[in-house]
């Protein structure tokens, strides 16, 4: 995954309610405006992050999200790390299909997530959990 | 006194302060030894009687405490009770939907849509339907800053639902970046009738109004005595 020391951390969230959902989106959306994005990428990037707290909260119970600001590819970014140590996916391939959900969603969360981004990373491990990382160029 | 004399009273003593104890360890706060002699003996049996004091003390302290605590408590409880109450008013509240014109509902949302409270503006809106009969409700969006996949999903099963009452569903306002967004997540909502701003949900919800006045009419005109029967 896509990582570096130099990274500004501009702030965190622990995930347990539905309601830190809510706060978490209005922190990234802050950052987003603050880092002088346009109306619609912070939309962008705000509903991506809504769909990643959103999968946390429902399949692993809750999680993390951390948001920094620095360099990918010698480019001005935020970067987004949502982490979860729930029961992991098994299929991340099925996972990331359009219409694919264990649940009773529309199964387009993920696959919309990484349309709505410039950069979209997924780890998993069954019993470990999920990290997912996205990227918006500033 | 003779020596065997003084042994029987002074295991007399010790059986007493035995029996003390006891009554004491089985809850008796009130009970002590009282000696009435003055000697070696004595000295532990007032400081038996001080101790049973002190722990008294110490008791109904704990149970004073004890006390305070649980009303304290009973009071959180009962704030909790309001402020719940208080959070459904609110829930119910910020989903108000109104009657504005013949036939036409209007279901304003505003903030976020959470599970619970697209539930309750699901309940309200449907019933509302059933009770005015209105065939045409239209939900305005404007104030809903993130339509993710989930909300999305609630608005399409409020919709398919009111159709199912007879009722045809208008969205309006939603804002061009949000248009953007859904368009990229993927979701598909062409079944649901869609206009930018509430007011040309309004004018487009009037005009149909008037076409299904105007068919009423129409079969009126065409079969004059259909009123009488
Ligand atoms: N953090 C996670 N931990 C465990 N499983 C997950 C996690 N995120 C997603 N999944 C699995 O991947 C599937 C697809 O996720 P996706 O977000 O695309 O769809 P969905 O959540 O089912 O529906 P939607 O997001 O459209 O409401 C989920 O149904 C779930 O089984
Ligand atoms: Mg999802």
């Amino acid at each position: 995954m896509t990582s570096d020391k130099n990274w500004e951390e501009l702030g965190r969230k622990n995930l347990e309610s539905e309601n830190d959902i809510v706060m978490a989106r209005q922190l990234v959306r802050h950052y987003a405006k603050q880092l002088r994005m346009g109306i619609v990428d912070q939309t962008r990037v705000t509903t991506a992050v809504s769909e990643l707290l959103r999968n946390m909260y429902n399949y692993a119970g809750g999680g993390e999200i951390k948001i920094f600001s620095g360099l990918v590819d010698e480019k001005d970014a935020l970067i987004i790390t949502c982490s979860d140590s729930g029961p992991g996916i098994e299929d991340l391939e099925l996972a990331m299909s359009d219409g694919y959900t264990s649940g009773m969603g529309m199964g387009y969360g993920l696959p919309g997530a990484k349309r709505l981004v410039d950069r979209f990373e997924i780890q998993s491990k069954v019993n470990v959990g999920t990290t997912v990382r996205i990227i918006k160029w500033r | 006194m003779s020596e065997k004399h003084n042994i029987t009273n002074i295991k007399k003593r010790i059986d007493r302060i035995e029996d003390i104890l006891a009554a004491v360890a089985a809850g008796d706060l009130d009970a002590r030894i009282n000696s009435e002699t003055e000697d070696d003996l004595s000295g532990i049996e007032a400081a038996i009687d001080l101790l049973i004091d002190d722990l008294t003390d110490e008791l109904k302290q704990r149970e004073k405490m004890q006390k305070e605590v649980e009303d304290k408590l009973s009071k959180i409880q009962e704030q909790q009770k309001t402020i719940v109450q208080q959070q459904e008013d609110l829930l119910e509240l910020s989903s108000p939907v109104s009657k504005v014109w013949d036939n036409v509902l209007i279901l304003p949302v505003i903030g976020t849509l959470d599970s619970q409270r697209t539930q309750i503006m699901m309940e309200n809106l449907l019933e509302k339907i059933v009770e005015t009969g209105c065939t045409i409700s239209i939900l305005d969006i404007t104030g809903v800053p993130t339509v993710d996949t989930q909300v999305a999903n609630h608005l399409l099963k409020t919709v398919t639902s009111a159709r199912l009452l007879g009722a045809e569903c208008i969205i309006s306002g939603i804002s061009p970046a949000i248009a953007q967004t859904i368009v990229h997540l993927g979701i598909d909502l062409s079944s649901i009738k869609t206009k930018a701003t509430l007011q040309d949900a309004m004018i487009f919800a009037m005009r149909q109004n008037k076409r299904t006045d105007d068919i009423k009419l129409q079969s009126l005109y065409i079969n004059p005595n259909e009123k009488e029967e």
